[in-house]
């Protein structure tokens, strides 16, 4: 149990606050891994030898200091591995940190819902609640065969090896956010495509802005639309999970040019040729980051590219100086 | 100041567009002070009898007319620049509602010419693929005169500034309705050029001008009064199936049905506008007028109101000879056939009807009638008449009618007498399954410009309504699901109201404020037609000129040719109805008796079932009925157990007793007590002793009160059924009393004996029942109880396919295993697509087997008939993918088949057998192959799963059976009903009266009938595996109970025992919990739990049951139902006790429209259980 699982307990839209509190975890070990918006996973396998206190002891520690430093309080889960002390997170609660032993796994184990082991999303979970393995306990207790028909090879062993406690992660440090995502929800259900479109200009603007800001590129765009209408099977039961479509397009070349993504952003939409349908939010994500100075650019004689793209430079300086919506299109602006 | 005639109205029978009712519309058409009105609804004519009865009532004269969508001429060579490109087919959500076609207005002008025209038109219109078109061929017409608006193709030039095009397109125009033709001038006060703009208006006005044309002015009304343009916007949203969308452009809210005043006004702005002078606006009126005046169809001439209409005698089978000779000589063949040509009175009674049928020439009628049922017979299909057609000999010679009416002492006049001028009316019941195959059969033999089927709009009620005004008002669909679901199926004009006053609503009407418009705009939906659909049972039948009286659309389905009109309006325009019913039960027996001899070639003609058989009456008079037709319902079952039936006599006066008449005069209980010894037979008078005898002395049929009559005036049957037709009526009772007391007294009758008789035919008023009918409904009650007592496997199998009942399926089989029916599971190599029977133990030979009862495969839930066929097929499967290969069901459906069980035979457990779906499913997608791991060549290899716990396969029975068909769901929770100390519906037999007990079981079945007392009483059943509690809540303790006793499944109730008699008792709940909850209580929390729940539970008000004689006596006697609406579905109880004349209907009580066929409304309960679940 030397691996922990931070999650402060931030206000909604403080994100901005978690870099220095990851900056707290490294003052014990190098090994932190930031889990965006609000977590952090931090490996004190040396740490403990190094100030001479078990992890538990350091926890206590690390809660006192994002308190006095930063008035953030933070609910913490130790494990021996980083799957364990994602999995004990959920059982902590502010000033009691759950600790998983070593030896203790498989009882702590046994009765978790199937949902509950990271990895596992709720499309794993339903097929394997729909064979009635709906506990860990289950999942451990079929053979490694089954849960490979059910499942798929990879998927099946990794679910083997989880359910019984072997927890094969480690801590990554620096691992980056593989994405980037916005949305941009209606008040009522929205047929207009004028209004669609508008809200995809301004969501892939956002995108390339922040693309931009990192030193991004992103090799592909997936658009997803959210509708009003729930599926049929699932009116009866309390609430259900709205329908929506999600269609990904590979770009020509990456990028983190505004033009470009509204552009593919554009094709993604034309091509669900909506008419009828109730939107009630229109997603935009944006995946396969690379650094920027990776990316490949094809030149052209056209000159029309060339001054778009030094003319989005500068409206993102005027940004920085004057705030996000210094500059934006004329669309938007009304 | 000339007067205005608004040419140009629609009315809700233009679906989803129109927001006013035809008769409101005539209301304030008189009331701001116009004389004629015309109603021109979108593509249908359906709203035009009502419109003309309100017309006549409110003193306007009606217009008649349609807006029809009108295709584009073709003009040669075609305008490839118009044609759009084809878009895209949307992912989600559906295309849009393409109503971009111009509409024109079309007025019937020339009388019955005119009308026929119309006729044509709207029928013509329907005959297109998807939305109604009228093609530019079709568009002709010599009696009609048409309005071109703003929406019609020359008004579309107009507004697009193009008026060279709108003059080539007028020239079309012209060459078709040349003088006929007019313009028509909207201003709705919009902006711009479009419909509804004053520009468009001037425009018209001068285009019109030019060419010589006459402009009229219109409103185009959408809706009676000013405010009710948000209702329209609804409408439009509903229709288009979109959001309304403020930034599209709502409804002007100008378009409704303006007085003279403001039209004048209106003109003023247009000619002015147009650049004429002020003073051409009267003018303006003036020809609007005059296109008024011109437009003459008379409601009684020319759309054939009070004229018959029978198919030709030759198509009846009379040949050449005249209808009546035909029926006459049929009649005397009949008469030998069934061998009563030796009795005199026979004969006497024949020619008596016969000179009824040829004063009124009916006998085509009568001929038609005898040629439908004889073809449906040789079909092979069970058919019975039911109805006051049941009285007449003639219908019974001709093999009509199936009961002797001479030995049931059945009258002719309460059918048919000279007195009387209305149609007769003979309904006949088919099987319900086969119903389509014998309108086919009727569409055949006539023809289809003689028959069609009748229109039943469907309107909005408040969930309806709910559900539209929510979705164009963009709300969550979850939470309109909720909001809706909350209600109970009421009037939508009572939706605020109902939020007040509805104990089961308190929560939603905490938050009401939070919808805001939400419910004044379902109020003003109310009672809106929002489709239309085929009546179930009405055919027309019509000699050749149908088409000239009738617009006829063809129905969505099956493609009938169906009639614009409902039932009503088809009576008031006097076309021949014959009413041919799908009877469920019918289908049923049918089924049961297929079975029988499919099993054990042995035939049941069920016509011929010995009378007084004593197995089937000690069947009935055990009350365990359930199934039984006519007799099953809970107040039924209490009914039969006091009157203890032995005779079909018995089951005729049953059946009749069961009705809100008798029960209001108070016949039930004397009937009874006389039967039973426990009270003298009386009579008014000696002379009455003969009618009454019968029903010791109690008036309960029709037939009893016309002889009653007969007698003690003498006025002869005929004017003694319209008499009794006259009691109905208040007004016309005091003139009878008076007329009564005269003819009574002459005849020498002592004023006792004609004040005490008068009081009991007061009473009835015209209550009671048809003897007719009773005795129609008691042959297949008594062939029910017979097959129920000698074929009880089959009687089930039939039941459970056709599903004809009150209760849902898995009651009729909980009686089936408390019967002792084995019921053998679903297994894919054993069911068939219906239920059959199998032998269980054959014991002896034939004598004594056992017959058990296999489930079908057509009750998985999601099969589809092609795949039940293709597995019953396919029988026998060796092994899983043998099944898989030659079955080919649908993922799903292999899946719902391994849950419960029905593929077993091919070995491992049932989660194993869906893992290898799944595998198949994969590798037949995948192209794989066939690698099945497969053990032993045949059974399929286990996969280590865990098999499904007994409670999960329960749980799958009912969810892919809707049936607990492995064993009762209560079985389950024995233990905890007995901590609670919960009476069995067994046990509950002995209880006595005023007893508190616990009861618990699954909900069967839940009203809130109408009640006389004007209370509302919720009316629930409990089943237990032991037998069916029958439940009822009192108004004061519905503020405790209602919300749980609708919402649950599962009920835990408190409550005293009421008993009136051996076989007859009901609990009367004080509390009721959700067993369902507190099972997981007890299961989580343990009995502490279960304390703790049931604690908080009795600090709300309505907790204490026993708490004496103040309820005691509400549950016996204030609060006691009177059952209403048709034989079929009467669910309540029948205490009783003198209550008020008045028939007050609570607002709340839960009515259904009656529906014809028994099986519409219990289809419709099954699919939705409870009044608010």
């Amino acid at each position: 149990m030397t691996i922990l699982c931070v999650r402060f307990q931030l206000p909604p839209m403080y994100e901005a606050a978690l870099p220095g509190l990851l900056g707290l975890l490294e003052e014990f070990t190098p090994v932190v891994q930031a889990l965006p918006p609000d977590g952090a996973l931090a490996d004190l396998r040396g740490a403990e030898r190094y100030f001479g206190r078990t992890a538990l002891e350091l926890a206590s520690v690390i809660r006192v200091r994002a308190l006095a430093l930063h008035g953030v309080d933070c609910v913490i889960g130790a494990g021996p591995g980083p799957m364990l002390a994602r999995m004990a997170l959920r059982d902590a609660r502010p000033g009691l940190t759950r600790a998983v032993a070593e030896d203790e796994v498989r009882e702590f184990l046994v009765d978790k819902p199937v949902v509950a082991l990271p990895g596992v999303g709720t499309r794993t979970a339903r097929t394997l609640c729909e064979y009635g393995l709906d506990t860990l306990g289950r999942v451990a207790a079929a053979p490694l065969s089954t849960l490979q028909r059910l499942v798929g090879a990879r998927a099946g062993r990794e679910l083997h090896e989880k359910a019984n406690g072997v927890d094969r992660g480690r801590v990554v440090p620096n691992a980056v956010s593989r994405s980037l995502a916005t949305e941009r929800p209606f008040t009522r259900d929205e047929l207009d495509p004028g209004r669609h479109r508008r809200a995809l200009l301004s969501a892939a603007g956002e995108l390339g802005a922040r693309l931009r800001a990192l030193d991004k590129v992103c090799r592909s765009l997936t658009l997803t639309v959210r509708y009003a209408d729930i599926p049929h099977s699932r009116l009866r039961s309390s609430g259900g999970t709205p329908i929506a479509t999600t269609r990904t397009r590979t770009l020509a070349e990456p990028t983190a040019h505004s033009a470009a993504l509204t552009e593919a952003a554009y094709g993604l939409y034309e091509a669900l040729g909506l008419q009828r349908a109730r939107v009630r939010a229109i997603a935009l994500r944006a995946e396969g980051l690379d650094p920027a100075e990776r990316a490949s650019h094809q030149l052209t004689f056209d000159p029309v590219d060339e001054k778009v793209r030094r003319l989005e430079e500068v409206a993102d300086r005027a940004r920085a100086k004057f705030g996000p919506r210094a500059v934006m299109p004329g669309s938007l602006a009304a | 100041m000339p007067g205005f005639t608004h040419l140009h109205t629609v009315s809700g029978f233009s679906l989803r567009y129109g927001a006013s009712h035809p008769e409101r519309l005539a209301e304030r058409a008189s009331g701001r002070g116009m004389d004629a009105l015309a109603l021109t609804d979108r593509d249908s004519l359906a709203g035009s009898v009502r419109f003309a009865k309100a017309c006549a009532k409110a003193g306007v004269r009606p217009l008649f007319g349609a807006e029809l969508a009108v295709a584009a001429p073709a003009t040669p060579g075609g305008d490839a620049s118009v044609r759009r490109e084809r878009r895209r087919t949307p992912v989600r959500g559906g295309a849009f509602i393409d109503e971009s076609t111009p509409r024109v207005t079309f007025l019937a002008r020339d009388g019955a010419r005119g009308w026929a025209d119309l006729c044509r038109l709207v029928s013509a219109a329907h005959t297109q693929e998807g939305l109604p078109l009228l093609s530019w061929d079709a568009n002709h017409a010599d009696g009609l005169t048409v309005l071109l608006g703003p929406d019609s193709d020359v008004g579309r030039a107009l507004a697009a500034g193009r008026p060279d095009r709108a003059a080539r397109l007028l020239a079309s125009w012209r060459e078709v309705y040349g003088d006929a033709l007019r313009l028509e001038a909207v201003w709705h006060g919009r902006k711009g050029t479009g419909p509804g703009s004053l520009r468009l208006a001037a425009r018209t006005l001068g285009f019109a001008a030019e060419h010589h044309v006459r402009p009229v002015l219109s409103n185009a009304v959408r809706y009676a009064d000013p405010g009710l343009g948000p209702v329209a916007d609804v409408l439009d949203a509903a229709r288009r199936l979109v959001p309304v969308d403020p930034a599209k452009g709502l409804d002007s809210g100008e378009a409704w049905l303006k007085d003279p005043g403001a039209m004048l006004k209106t003109a003023e702005r247009i000619v002015e506008a147009a650049g004429f002078r002020r003073e051409a606006a009267p003018r303006l009126l003036e020809q609007t007028q005059a296109t008024a005046a011109e437009c003459l169809v008379d409601p009684e001439d020319d759309l054939g109101m009070g004229s018959v209409h029978f198919p030709e005698p030759h198509l009846v089978g009379a040949g050449r000879r005249t209808a009546q000779r035909a029926l006459a000589s049929r009649a005397a063949a009949g008469m030998v056939l069934r061998g009563y040509a030796g009795r005199r009175k026979y004969w006497e009674r024949m020619h008596h009807e016969l000179d009824i049928i040829a004063h009124h020439g009916f006998a085509s009628y009568f001929l038609t009638v005898s040629q439908v049922v004889d073809d449906v017979r040789d079909m092979g299909i069970r058919v019975a008449a039911r109805g006051s057609g049941a009285g007449s000999l003639v219908n019974h010679l001709l093999g009509i009618a199936h009961a002797d009416p001479v030995e049931h002492g059945l009258l002719m006049e309460r059918f048919l007498s000279k007195e009387r001028v209305v149609l007769p009316d003979i309904d006949i019941d088919v099987e319900s399954a086969r119903r389509l195959e014998v309108y086919r059969a009727i569409i055949g033999r006539f023809g289809t410009e003689r028959v069609a089927t009748v229109a039943m709009p469907e309107t909005y009620r408040v969930r309806h309504a709910i559900r539209d005004v929510g979705a164009a008002l963009s709300m969550d669909p979850a939470e309109i699901d909720r909001v809706a679901k909350s209600f109970p199926h009421i009037r939508a004009r009572d939706a605020r109201a109902a939020l007040e006053e509805l104990p089961e609503l308190r929560e939603l009407a905490g938050e009401k404020e939070k919808y805001g418009r939400l419910w004044e705009l379902v109020e003003a939906l109310d009672a809106l037609p929002r489709g239309i659909a085929m009546h179930p049972c009405g055919v027309l039948l019509s000699d050749a000129s149908l088409l000239t009286r009738t617009p006829v659309m063809p129905t969505s389905g099956e493609g009938f040719p169906m009639a614009q009109f409902d039932k009503d309006d088809v009576e008031d325009l006097g076309l021949l109805k014959l009413d041919v019913l799908g009877v469920r039960m019918q289908s049923a027996m049918a089924h049961a008796v297929t079975e029988v001899e499919r099993a054990t070639g042995e035939r049941i003609d069920l016509d011929a079932v010995p009378e007084g058989d004593p197995a089937t009456y000690g069947l009935i008079r055990s009350t365990e009925t359930l199934g039984c037709f006519q007799i099953e319902s809970p107040g039924q079952r209490d009914l039969v157990g006091r009157l203890q039936p032995a005779t079909f006599h018995d089951l005729v006066v049953d059946i009749s007793l069961f009705r809100p008449g008798p029960v209001a005069a108070d016949m039930v209980r004397p009937f009874i007590e006389a039967r039973h010894g426990r009270a003298p037979v009386r009579y008014p008078h000696p002379d009455l002793e003969e009618p009454l005898k019968g029903t010791y002395g109690v008036v309960v049929f029709h037939e009893q009160v016309i002889d009653i009559v007969s007698i003690m005036t003498g006025c002869g049957r005929g004017e003694a059924d319209r008499v009794r037709r006259g009691l109905s009526d208040p007004e016309s009772q005091g003139r009878i009393k008076v007329w009564f007391a005269q003819h009574a007294a002459a005849r020498g009758y002592d004023a006792e004996t004609i004040h005490r008789t008068w009081e009991i035919v007061e009473a009835f008023g015209s209550y009671g029942f048809c003897k007719a009918h009773a005795v129609a409904f008691a042959v297949p009650t008594y062939q029910s109880a017979w097959l129920k007592a000698h074929h009880p496997a089959a009687f089930y199998a039939g039941l459970l396919t056709h599903d004809p009942g009150m209760y849902p399926k898995r009651l009729l089989l909980a009686d089936a295993r408390r019967r002792g029916v084995p019921v053998l599971p679903l297994d894919v190599n054993k069911s068939g697509v219906a239920h059959r029977i199998e032998l269980v133990s054959d014991s002896s030979g034939g004598k004594g087997a056992t017959w058990g009862l296999r489930l079908a495969l057509s009750d998985v839930h999601g099969i589809s008939e092609a795949e039940a066929a293709r597995i019953a097929e396919g029988q026998p499967y060796a092994s899983l993918l043998d099944f898989w290969e030659r079955a080919r069901p649908s993922r799903p459906l292999a899946g719902r088949l391994a849950q419960v069980g029905a593929l077993d035979a091919f070995g491992a457990n049932r989660r194993d057998l869906q893992l290898h779906l799944t595998e198949l499913h994969r590798g037949a997608r995948g192209g794989r192959g066939d690698q099945l791991p497969l053990s032993g060549g045949r059974s399929t290899a286990p996969a280590g799963l865990p098999d499904l716990t007994p409670s999960e396969k329960l749980s799958a029975e009912l969810g892919v059976l809707s049936m607990d068909a492995s064993r009762h769901l209560m079985d389950d929770h024995g233990t905890f009903l007995e901590e609670l100390g919960v009476v069995s519906a067994r046990r509950l037999r002995e209880a006595r009266h005023g007893d508190t007990v616990l009861v618990a079981g699954a909900k069967a079945a839940t009203q809130t009938p109408p009640i006389r007392s004007g209370k509302r009483v919720i009316f629930s059943t409990l089943d237990d595996g032991t037998g069916l509690v029958d439940l009822a809540f009192f108004d004061d303790s519905h503020d405790a109970c209602a919300h749980t006793v609708f919402h649950s499944w599962l009920l835990l109730v408190r409550g005293v025992v009421q008993r009136r008699g051996p076989r007859s008792l009901s609990v009367v709940g004080s509390a009721a919990w959700n067993l369902a909850d507190l099972l997981e209580v007890r299961r989580e929390e343990g009995l502490e739990g279960v304390a703790s729940r049931l604690a908080a539970a009795e600090g709300s008000p309505g907790g204490d049951p026993g708490d004496g004689p103040a309820r005691r006596r509400l549950a016996g006697s204030d609060g006691r139902p009177a059952p209403a609406g048709s034989a079929a579905r009467d669910p309540m109880e029948d205490r009783t006790i003198r209550m008020p004349t008045g028939y007050e209907m609570h607002p709340w009580a839960d009515l259904r429209p009656a529906g014809e066929g028994p099986a519409v409304g219990r289809k419709l309960w099954h699919q939705s259980p409870g009044s608010a679940g």
